[in-house]
């Protein structure tokens, strides 16, 4: 395991695919540093978003019967979150139709600054 | 009288030290605590392996057990498991019998006694699960207690199997022991032992034997500490166990204070409660500062009049699988890990419900804290130096506990569960690795699946095949691990009962994290009449899996695809029945995975070419079924492009999107939509 180290860049990797800048508080990608938005606010806001029929992804071994081996996309789908620059799938929910994305991740940014200053996070 | 909830809840954490037992923490010499901690975790293992050894029923074989040493407070210092969530929760009808009855001159606590009990309301998870417990004395000072609990697959309720759907409230469930003393002067007693024999009538000698395998794991306990005490007397032990628990609560803490501070949520979706159809949310809000979570189950749907309700504590403890087994799985299993952490569990929501309710599924109800927790943790930890334990979730409730109730070929009354289904489950992909396939069960990880050649030796069942379920790990850079699929014949017997138990087939239970992807549902399929057995005798062809069987239907019969969760029902012989384990949860993006990784899943069977061209986008050569990487990136590239055209802006996206709802006759358990808040009361006879 890499120990934990200063991050020199002013910018802190919250996830596989977003990091936090700490001077400007935005939201990047990590894939190609588009900028997603404030990092006080939900980073889902600054993806492209679509919701994908989980019964296309996982589809039916038998025609015609109410439990198929599919998710029935009434109750339930696949929502996506594109980096608008690059592409890349940042997040996935699994959802019912209607129900509102997540704010999955809100930071204490003041409290991660220190962090970052004193070597709590890890290199990017 | 039982306990209130809070009170229950407020138990799971370590009572505050005497001044005699920091004393002796402090006189304890360097290496005193490694040597002896040592020594406590080797007693436990010793008493695991004689639990598993003198039992009969399922998952008492297949490990998925929990044996302990709590301090004389009931503060649980060292367990050896098998399933976490018994090692919490057998800290609370200790304490319950402490507080009660050591005083109580009609009971009293004294060496020799055993104790026994399995209601929920008293501590326990659901009434299954039946715990045995001693205290342990030397030179007349009660200096310990000894626990061993296992799940019983039987409880005298309203269906074979001891969680049945149709439970209504608590009164359709069977026997419910609050702690009582079965035994004293090392001895159990005959008239409380034929009380339970009498109650377990449709599986008698199961009930007897696992109760002394119960009683025999926590008297092993009990000997080897008492030589312990011995050898190097009662003082050092009392500092050990207080320095077990202080130091887990300060390596907890330490380790959490390195986290950023934040707020972090999750929600995960069912569509089972008991025999209803209905989605029912699960909401995670975890707020970390500095060296202390506070987890928060608001916006968890109400309780229900199904068995799919549990209370307050069963909901924490449910946390420890998680936090045992990643997040401190370097740390003493002690009741000190649990002091950084509050819960709050709203009065009322399907996690905290009325002590009328019916909780013999309550497993069920907090299956998606499998989900839940891994995604809320991982999110905290990713920017620490436990990146390496950030993980997707696991137990993602395809997987189908499968009672089965009768007669046997042996003229034995049985009502067991098979132990190997959930003994498979796919693990979750994490940031280095995909999920182990066919890994266990997220409940109780050091749980091992049974020999098939044993269960057919032991059952009524045939195995027409059992195999790895392709596609069953979700997809992402990182694949979740491989569930199992199980077809079984009724073999040896004229008829049987069986049953199984779920939380969800049309809805994806789990949650990928970082961009990958849930594990697919599964369906229950049962073929009544088939001809398999004609088959077998004139050396035909059988389906190989589950697929071959929906898609080719190979064999004559009645086909049923139904929920996962069935009721109890009658099954002939030559009947089959499906048993099957789900895969782990994906991690990141698909597009990301190595190619030639997808290759070799294909070629072993884990991913079908289907889910390699669709889902990896991976263009696999014809002859050699190696990864063309020139035509994988140039697919790869377009389906990114696709991604950029399909995607919506969020405030585009939301407008169309926040306009949709799930039918209204799949939210009767929801509560309001879509904040899960209760709409209607409860009412239980």
């Amino acid at each position: 395991m890499d120990a934990p180290s200063r991050v020199s860049s002013g910018r802190v990797a919250v996830t596989e695919y977003l990091e936090i800048d700490l001077g400007t508080e935005t939201w990047h990608c990590r894939r190609c540093q588009r900028a997603l938005g404030p990092a006080r606010s939900n980073y889902k806001q600054g993806c492209l978003v679509h919701a994908r029929d989980p019964s296309t992804f996982y589809p039916p071994q038998v025609e015609g019967e109410r439990y198929s081996f599919a998710p029935d996309p009434a109750l339930c789908m696949l929502v996506e979150f594109y980096c608008p620059g690059c592409g890349t799938l940042v997040e996935t929910e699994a959802l019912p139709p209607g129900h509102p994305p997540t704010h999955d991740i809100e930071l204490d940014l003041d409290n991660l600054r220190r962090h970052a200053a004193g070597g709590g996070t890890r290199e990017l | 009288m039982a306990v209130d909830r809070a009170t229950l809840l407020a138990w799971i954490k370590p009572s505050p030290p005497s001044a005699e037992e920091m004393a002796a923490a402090a006189r304890l010499a360097p290496g005193d605590c490694e040597i002896y901690g040592e020594k406590l975790n080797a007693i436990l293992d010793e008493a695991a392996d004689v639990f598993v050894r003198t039992g009969v029923s399922s998952m008492l074989h297949s490990g998925d057990l929990v044996v302990g040493i709590y301090d004389p407070a009931g503060n649980m210092v060292a367990a050896s498991c098998g399933v976490y969530l018994h090692a919490v929760t057998a800290q609370l009808p200790v304490k319950f019998v402490c507080s009660q009855f050591q005083t109580e001159p009609t009971v009293g606590i004294h060496e020799g006694d055993i104790f026994y009990c399995n209601d929920a309301l008293y501590g326990g998870i659901h009434n299954p699960d039946q715990i045995a417990i001693m205290p342990i004395f030397h030179e007349g000072q009660l200096i310990a207690w000894s626990c061993a609990a296992v799940h019983q697959p039987e409880t005298d309720a309203v269906e074979p199997g001891g969680m049945p759907g149709s439970a209504k409230s608590r009164h359709w469930e069977g026997m419910k022991l609050s702690p009582i003393k079965i035994g004293e002067r090392y001895e159990l007693r005959a008239d409380l032992l034929e009380m339970m024999e009498n109650f377990m009538s449709r599986a008698p000698r199961m009930q007897v034997v696992d109760v002394r395998a119960r009683v025999t794991a926590a008297d092993r306990i009990r000997r080897r500490i008492q030589d312990l005490a011995k050898a190097v007397g009662a003082p050092l032990l009392a500092g050990l166990f207080r320095k077990l628990i202080t130091q887990s609560e300060a390596s907890a803490r330490a380790r959490i204070a390195t986290w950023p501070d934040g707020t972090f949520r999750a929600v995960s979706f069912a569509d089972t409660v008991g025999a209803t159809e209905s989605l029912v949310r699960a909401a995670l809000t975890a707020r970390k500062a500095g060296d202390h979570i506070t987890l928060d189950f608001t916006g968890t749907s109400p309780e229900n009049d199904g068995p799919q309700n549990a209370f307050a504590h069963i909901a924490a403890a449910h946390v420890a699988i998680y936090l045992y087994a990643y997040a401190f799985h370097d740390l003493p299993v002690s009741a000190g890990t649990f002091a950084p952490l509050d819960f709050v569990v709203p009065d009322g929501c399907l996690l905290n419900a009325g002590s009328e309710a019916a909780v013999s599924q309550s497993v069920y109800a907090c299956w998606q804290m499998l989900t839940l927790t891994p995604i809320v943790f991982s999110k905290m930890m990713y920017a620490s130096a436990e990146r390496n334990l950030v993980s997707a979730s696991a137990g993602n409730n395809h997987t189908v506990p499968f009672v089965y109730a009768g007669m046997n070929q042996w003229g034995g009354k049985v009502s067991d569960l098979l132990g190997y289904p959930f003994n498979g489950e796919g693990l979750g992909a994490r940031s280095d690795m995909d999920g182990v396939d066919c890994y266990g069960f997220p409940m109780a990880h050091t749980g091992l699946g049974p020999e098939v050649e044993d269960v057919e030796t032991e059952t009524f069942f045939l195995h027409l095949f059992q195999n790895e379920l392709i596609d069953s790990g979700g997809p992402g850079k990182y694949r979740g691990g491989t569930g199992v699929e199980s077809a079984l014949l009724l073999y040896h017997m004229p008829r049987a009962v069986v049953s199984s138990m779920g939380a969800t087939t049309r809805v994806l239970i789990g949650q990928g994290l970082f961009g990958g992807y849930p594990p697919p549902a599964v369906p229950g399929i049962q073929v009544v009449g088939s001809d398999a057995l004609e088959k077998l005798s004139a050396g035909e062809a059988l389906p190989r899996d589950f697929r071959e069987l929906a898609e080719k239907r190979t064999l004559k019969g009645q086909y049923r695809f139904e929920r996962t969760a069935r009721s109890s029902r009658m099954i002939g012989k030559g009947d089959l029945v499906s048993v099957i384990a789900s895969g782990g949860a994906g991690y990141g993006d698909v597009l990301e995975r190595d190619p030639n990784l997808v290759a070799r899943d294909a070629r072993e069977q884990r991913v079908s070419p289907r889910a390699a061209a669709e889902i990896y986008c991976v263009v696999l050569d014809s002859g050699s079924g190696e990864a063309d990487l020139e035509e994988t990136t140039k697919r790869r590239a377009e389906a990114r492009q696709a991604r950029l055209a399909r995607g919506k802006p969020w405030a585009e996206f939301m407008a169309e999107w926040s306009k949709r709802k799930p039918p209204e006759d799949m939210l009767s358990c929801y509560g309001s939509w879509p904040d899960a808040k209760p709409v209607r009361p409860v009412v239980r006879l």
